[in-house]
């Protein structure tokens, strides 16, 4: 958690999703491509959060604005990448209905609410799975959406002034979930897709 | 008769389900059963034993630490390798950051309003409130002031229609009965409560090196380094930012917490009658003091029949008085098979029937030690470290009975804490407790560091053979075990007892329930259509059926749907 941002303004761009559920895991994906891809100044803080339930609350404390990659229920085809404000996330619009946290993510807004520290922008930018089952690997329309939304995330940071620029040469993201492709796994199987 | 299905029960996640039998104002037969599943051990199946941990704290999303903890305790304790002292502090300061961190939003933001009707706090006097707030405790945030604030918060909530997320609140139920002035305190609280909650993320976070999924542990030990001259590691500064945050903590858990817990417990006497349920109870030993883990500041045990001098200690992570004493029985699990396996033998092959009371109904197994159910948890933890006469624990359990006597609540002994309203007193002790723990695991780390011991990691070597180890952890809801069997340097079995899977326990062979099915026995239940009490005994708990059973519903069901049948 960054306690000082020097000043600007404070954005956090949050991943949330289960990486051991298959497609639940896009928000962690979303936001390591985006930071792979992309640069921004220390006043952007870049975490996947997994599935923090009531405790998504201190990362969403006091954001200017808070950008949230998550898996949607939104009787859309798989892969279809949506975007929805708070209100939208309030009035629960077009059967959106984020995975199992969703309920905790409205709970702690109201409670941040009350207590003067919401985010000033919530933005969400929601995927809808085409598997959510177990072990299954990411499928290949949601693996493709990522890089689309991870330039998303830059387009809705950069129309708000803040700092955040497109790498020369992207780093290796760590999609250490998926399997033996990453430093920290040194002899699972391979994904389904990668 | 009414036959009442709550699913689902948890605030949060989905995924429990309670089924009870009401006739005559009482619940006279209640199921416990977990609606998902995801067989988080087969992933682990093959994977090089060092990188466990990493997947491990992906169980839950709630618990992430606590996975991870056990995980590398297991790995440790097959390959029998010691960690150095200072691994164990730093682990020990990351157990204790997590679990005042749960344990205060459990109580404030995941059950307290099953107790407080925030709809009458516009008829509250702030000034009468503050006096009583002031009479009780010396805690800075109960000014007439800021208790006016937040009722004119509240009155703006109500005003403006839209309660949002306060609109599932039973409110008005006859079982609610705090003062208007003692509804504002507890939800001033509340709100308070947002501000600990972040700052006990910056401990995790500070020693972690991340939350909510740490970077820093490591089969072995932890990877944080240590070198008082460098302004990169842990050194001096970095322990004196700890101790700070932790001053800054302690007080709330303390001051405001502590005495909300003891002031709801003196409020509502009639819930120290309700929710005993099984009276056996389970605590590992943690919290180790020595390199070695021969001592530890939470003393494990087994109490059996709700008798304290029953007590048979668990003297270290290597006594067969746990070792030897854990089966988990599938009789009534969605499981092939019946009757009961050790779990380093453990199976988990899915069999799912549909609910039938008398079969099969849920995907939770039934654990038992020495066949017997047990409930495990903080009322576990504080009635084995009161029996085995630790000191702290004695402490805060006997200011907790005082205080609920002085508040005109009933006047109480350890073991009338086998209840409803117990279980919530139990949490808030062993949260004053911790709290001091705190400061002294922090000196015992200060002191280790400045003898001038900076190891904090021994390496592994993997054998050929098969090996099995246990990794035991005191979670804020309860023992936690993972069981793993290692073959040529990777897992062959991995099976994690948790928390939820000992108190959300089916029957088991002989028909006997877990804790919340026994503990939901003869609760009263004035309206069939809402039942608050039963959520009452099972929120005490602290449920959290993530990693008990598994999975995030995909589904789309509705957040909360109480039928009456």
């Amino acid at each position: 958690m960054n306690t000082s941002t020097g000043g600007h303004a404070r954005i956090s761009v949050l991943g949330i999703g289960n990486v051991l559920l298959g497609d639940d895991g896009f928000g962690p994906l979303a936001i390591e491509t985006f930071r792979c891809n992309y640069e921004c100044g220390s006043n952007v803080e870049i975490l996947d959060l997994g599935t923090p339930g009531l405790d998504i609350a201190p990362y969403l404390y006091g954001a200017d604005l808070a950008v949230i990659a998550d898996a949607v229920h939104a009787g859309q085809k798989p892969g279809t990448l949506c975007i929805y404000s708070e209100a939208d996330l309030l009035a629960q619009r077009a059967q959106l209905r984020l995975t199992g946290h969703h309920p905790a993510m409205q709970e702690s807004l109201a409670n941040l609410r009350l207590t003067g520290h919401a985010p000033s922008e919530v933005i969400i930018i929601g995927i809808v799975p085409e598997s959510c089952e177990f072990g299954s690997g990411i499928s290949p329309s949601v693996l493709n959406a990522s890089s689309v939304a991870a330039d998303h995330i830059a387009r809705l940071l950069m129309e708000r002034a803040v700092a955040c620029w497109r790498r020369h040469t992207p780093t290796k993201p760590n999609f250490w979930w998926l399997g033996s492709n990453s430093s920290l796994c040194m002899n699972s199987q391979s994904p389904k897709a990668l | 008769m009414a036959r009442v299905s709550i699913d689902p029960v948890t605030r949060i996640e989905g995924h429990l389900r309670i089924d009870v039998e009401v006739d005559g104002g009482a619940v006279q037969k209640a199921w416990a059963s977990c609606t998902m599943w995801r067989g988080i051990e087969t992933i682990l199946r093959g994977r090089d034993p060092r990188e466990g941990w990493v997947f491990a704290q992906r169980f839950c999303g709630v618990c992430t630490t606590v996975h991870a903890m056990a995980s590398v305790r297991a790995v440790e304790d097959a390959l029998q390798l010691e960690i150095p002292a200072n691994a164990q502090y730093i682990r020990n300061l990351i157990l204790i950051g997590h679990a005042l961190h749960d344990h205060v939003v459990h109580f404030y933001h995941l059950s307290a309003l099953d107790w407080v009707d925030i709809t009458t706090i516009p008829k509250a006097d702030p000034a009468r409130a503050a006096s009583i707030a002031d009479g009780i405790s010396i805690w800075p945030g109960n000014s007439h002031r800021s208790l006016g604030e937040v009722q004119n918060k509240v009155k703006g909530l109500l005003a403006s229609g839209q309660l949002g997320i306060f609109s599932h609140g039973y409110w008005g139920h006859p079982a609610m009965h705090l003062s208007p002035e003692v509804n504002l305190i507890l939800f001033a609280h509340y709100l308070q409560a947002i501000e600990f909650q972040r700052k006990s993320c910056q401990v995790v976070a500070i020693l972690g090196g991340k939350t909510p999924h740490i970077q820093n542990l490591a089969v072995g030990g932890v990877m944080n380094a240590i070198n008082l001259n460098s302004l990169a590691t842990m050194n001096m500064d970095r322990l004196e930012t700890l101790r700070s945050l932790f001053q800054e903590l302690i007080p709330f858990v303390q001051q405001a917490y502590f005495v909300d817990a003891c002031l709801l417990a003196a409020s509502y006497p009639e819930w120290f009658r309700y929710g005993r349920g099984v009276a056996n109870y389970l605590a590992v030993p943690d919290l180790p003091k020595d390199a070695k883990a021969t001592q530890f500041d939470l003393p494990g045990g087994v109490i059996v029949d709700g008798n304290l001098a029953s007590l048979r200690p668990i003297q270290n992570w290597r006594d067969e008085a746990i070792r030897g004493a854990v089966a988990e029985d599938l009789t009534h699990a969605w499981y092939v098979g019946a009757g009961a396996q050790q779990p380093w033998k453990g199976q988990t092959d899915p069999d799912y029937t549909d609910f039938e009371a008398d079969g099969k109904y849920t995907w939770v197994k039934a654990p038992r030690y020495n066949g017997h159910p047990m409930q495990v948890g903080p009322l576990a933890n504080v009635l084995v470290g009161y029996q085995s006469g630790h000191a702290l624990t004695r402490k805060w359990t006997d200011d907790a009975l005082q205080k609920v006597a002085s508040l005109q609540g009933p006047k109480l002994r350890a073991e009338d804490l086998q209840s409803t309203m117990g279980r919530y007193l139990a949490r808030a002790i062993r949260s004053a407790m911790l709290s001091d723990l705190a400061l002294q695991h922090l000196q015992l780390l200060t002191t280790n560091i400045l003898k001038g011991d900076d190891t904090t990691y021994n390496p592994p070597q993997f054998p050929q053979q098969q090996i099995a180890g246990l990794g035991l952890h005191e979670a804020p809801r309860g023992s936690l075990s993972h069981w793993v069997v290692i073959d040529k340097g990777a897992f062959s079995n991995y099976q994690a007892v948790v928390p939820t899977t000992w108190n959300a326990s089916p029957r088991d062979q002989k028909g006997v329930p877990g804790p919340y099915e026994s503990s939901l026995l003869a609760n009263p239940v004035a309206d069939p259509a809402k039942p608050l009490e039963v959520l009452r005994t099972v929120h005490s708990f602290d449920p959290c059926m993530a990693c008990a059973c598994h999975t995030l519903d995909a589904s789309g069901r509705e957040i909360a749907q109480v039928k009456v049948l």
